[in-house]
């Protein structure tokens, strides 16, 4: 057996060759499209960016239902939530730029309020905000069980992103892979391109996640262990004083543990 | 591990007289006090604030068809609105301030008069949106978005050997 550390090195680097072919056969190998010429290339990047985005919340839901619910409840289910909505978020907001950058010259404007970019944005302030409470100081539990429910109200804005375009009537194009017939409604080297497109991004999402998930791991370990040494000097500190206190005569009880995490 | 973390500084048991207490900072809030964080969410909850405000006025009716702008013409009157049709096929004539154009859906067809110039995939038959008013039988445009449909054709289905049943 290798070691986790190998495996993480593998998909770093297939994550990285998967990205590099999407770009070769999107930028070269693929045709342009019958009426969007050029600006079909976007079909390679920004839908897959967008899939990530999806996934990336869903992963945070899990975490966050498993941090809740009694039987599972560990801080690693959190660490996991965190990470992947971290990730998530720069996700979205590669969903938005990407799409920004393709709407100009194809619509004809960078920016429009219809209802896929509107819930689009929403749910990019949604997890902003997830993440932005996270930093509110609190007990480390506290932290992680109204993160977990601010994870899980977010998450009702993403199947909302992913039907705005059929329930409202949008500038946005419907869905071309996830429609509801399944039928994607682009062909050939360009299908195949969007799938390399996919399975691509998706490992890179992998391997932000689990670096991400690593680092989460590492404070936590890191604030324990001062925490410790914190304990370790003021039982020093209090024995002193009860030894000097106990010449004197007079004795107060030490107390059972001298750290604190604000 | 976890255990640890839950300590609080209010359950501390009472220092002994001249003892100061020693306060562990997490790595992950030393940078974010809590001043800063509310702060911060605040801005946050105010753009999500105004993005469903704009999501409200704009995305709940985001365009009219040409059908049923023509239907509620009278409640429209000379308000702007978005107005969604397909650009008619040999309706196009460039004027000196932009193009002149009809739009259709289903069998109603509207006639445009657009200010500006249109954007470069502005072609007969693809569908557009169009911001602007009615002005007497004429809808005054003065922005053409397109509106792209999913489907995606290759430019030379010679260089795909089987499209996948795609004509």
């Amino acid at each position: 057996m290798k070691s986790s550390k190998f495996w993480v090195g593998v998909l770093a680097v297939s994550a990285l060759f998967g990205v590099a072919v999407t770009y070769w056969l999107g930028l070269f190998v693929t045709p342009p499209d019958v009426i969007q010429g050029q600006l079909v290339r976007l079909l390679y990047i920004h839908p897959s960016v967008a899939w990530v985005a999806y996934l990336a919340y869903g992963v945070t839901s899990v975490g966050s239902i498993l941090y809740l619910w009694k039987r599972t409840r560990s801080l690693k289910w959190d660490r996991l939530a965190a990470a992947s909505a971290e990730v998530g978020v720069v996700f979205t907001a590669l969903t938005l730029i990407t799409g920004s950058i393709w709407g100009r010259p194809t619509w004809h404007v960078w920016w429009t309020w219809d209802a896929r970019l509107t819930t689009t944005a929403l749910l990019f302030l949604l997890y902003l905000g997830y993440l932005a409470l996270r930093k509110v100081p609190a007990p480390r539990d506290k932290i992680a069980v109204r993160s977990a429910v601010a994870g899980l109200v977010a998450f009702i804005d993403v199947p909302i992103v992913h039907q705005s375009v059929v329930w409202w009537k949008t500038l946005h194009q419907s869905a071309t892979v996830f429609n509801a017939s399944l039928s994607p409604k682009v062909h050939g080297e360009m299908a195949w391109t969007m799938l390399v497109s996919f399975i691509s991004f998706t490992l890179v999402y992998l391997w932000m996640t689990i670096k991400r998930y690593q680092i989460e791991t590492n404070i936590d370990e890191f604030d324990n262990l001062e925490v410790e040494a914190a304990i370790a000097e003021r039982l020093r500190e209090v024995d002193g004083l009860v030894n000097s206190k106990a010449s004197s005569g007079t004795r107060e009880g030490g107390p059972k543990d001298g750290g604190s995490i604000s | 591990m976890a255990e640890l973390a839950k300590v609080d500084t209010k359950n501390e048991p009472t220092a002994g007289e001249g003892v100061d207490w020693k306060t562990v900072k997490s790595l992950r809030s030393k940078s974010a006090t809590a001043t800063k964080a509310i702060v911060v969410l605040l801005l946050i909850a105010a753009a999500l604030a105004f993005v469903i405000y704009k999501g409200i006025s704009n995305a709940i009716q985001y365009f009219y068809t040409a059908q049923q702008a023509v239907a509620q013409k009278a409640q429209l009157g000379s308000k702007t609105f978005r107005l969604e049709g397909i650009v008619v096929p040999g309706s196009i004539k460039d004027t000196q301030s932009g193009v002149d154009f009809e739009v259709r859906f289903a069998n109603t067809i509207v006639p445009v008069v657009e200010i500006g110039s249109p954007p470069q995939l502005f072609q007969p038959t693809i569908p557009v949106v169009l911001v602007g008013h009615f002005q007497g039988n004429y809808f005054w445009s003065n922005q053409i978005m397109i509106k792209h449909t999913a489907n995606y054709v290759a430019a030379h289905p010679n260089r795909i050997k089987n499209a996948g049943g795609g004509s």
